[in-house]
């Protein structure tokens, strides 16, 4: 009993991690890092995103992550286990850096 | 749901993806299912109308953020900051705290789990995250570990399937 008119075609990485890195460059750009700014850094960069993908109008919920790293030779590991449909729901993992900063976005996209 | 992990493994890949600009460097990473992607998409089981409202049983955040300082205190209590190790345990981490969140047996929720070991030399920085969800049923749960070498951050989000 499915009334969708178009192909939903699952979670769609590309442009998921279009959005992602325009709202990331936009953001910070070519700053160095500032720990006064750090928080309203990561806001921005997780509202943006956020708003861009509910724009995509996909039945989907998004839980969004920002990790802002300074430069400092420090070593750092993440990941991520999830239990859920793997032929509706996705992730992906954008890692960004520039000469002072490390930033890595995580998105995870789950079906209704 | 599909709980058929070790077996899916085996026929995913993690694809990265470089990019570049003038002064920075981007790499996307996903998982990307061989060859089975299109079919699942069109077969995946249409369910029969429950007429629920909301969930029966609502996620306990505070059972959840109990499990995450119990799993992060006793696995990384006396432990030094070390590349090889911290990768295993990060990974170790992810399956022992969604393992102990499946048992406590919520029904239609979805789980994600997320992990991050690091380094404490002095460096800042700052995590963050923001939801587009339904406020009256999903929820999540984080806890912060620190010792004197590294630190430890677990976060649990559960979202309701409708």
């Amino acid at each position: 009993m499915d009334y969708q008119i178009e192909e939903e075609a699952g979670f769609v990485v590309e442009d998921v991690s279009k959005i992602i890195k325009e709202s990331v460059e936009a953001t910070i750009g070519g700053n160095a890092y500032q720990h006064n700014r750090v928080n309203q850094w990561t806001t921005s960069i997780v509202e943006q995103c956020l708003s861009q993908l509910s724009k995509l109008g996909k039945p989907y919920k998004y839980i969004l992550t920002c990790v802002i790293m300074q430069k400092n030779g420090a070593g750092m590991q993440t990941a991520s286990t999830c239990f859920w449909d793997n032929s509706t729901d996705g992730s992906c993992a954008v890692r960004w850096e520039n000469k002072s900063v490390y930033c890595i976005v995580s998105v995870f996209g789950l079906a209704i | 749901m599909s709980d058929k992990e070790k077996q899916q493994r085996k026929e995913k890949r993690v694809v990265k993806v470089p990019g570049r600009t003038k002064d920075s460097i981007s790499t996307v990473s996903y998982i990307d299912e061989l060859g089975h992607h299109d079919d699942n998409a069109r077969l995946a089981p249409t369910m029969e109308n429950t007429y629920q409202m909301g969930p029966y049983k609502r996620f306990p955040a505070n059972a959840a953020t109990d499990i995450l300082k119990d799993v992060l205190t006793s696995y990384l209590q006396e432990e030094k900051y070390e590349v090889e190790w911290s990768q295993k345990m990060t990974k170790t981490l992810c399956e022992v705290i969604r393992a102990r969140v499946k048992e406590l047996m919520i029904p239609r929720y979805k789980i994600v789990i997320l992990v991050h070991i690091g380094q404490l030399t002095g460096q800042s920085m700052q995590i963050s995250s923001r939801c587009l969800w339904d406020t009256s049923n999903d929820t999540f749960a984080s806890h912060f570990f620190k010792n004197s070498s590294l630190f430890g951050v677990a976060s649990v989000y559960a979202i309701y399937f409708e």
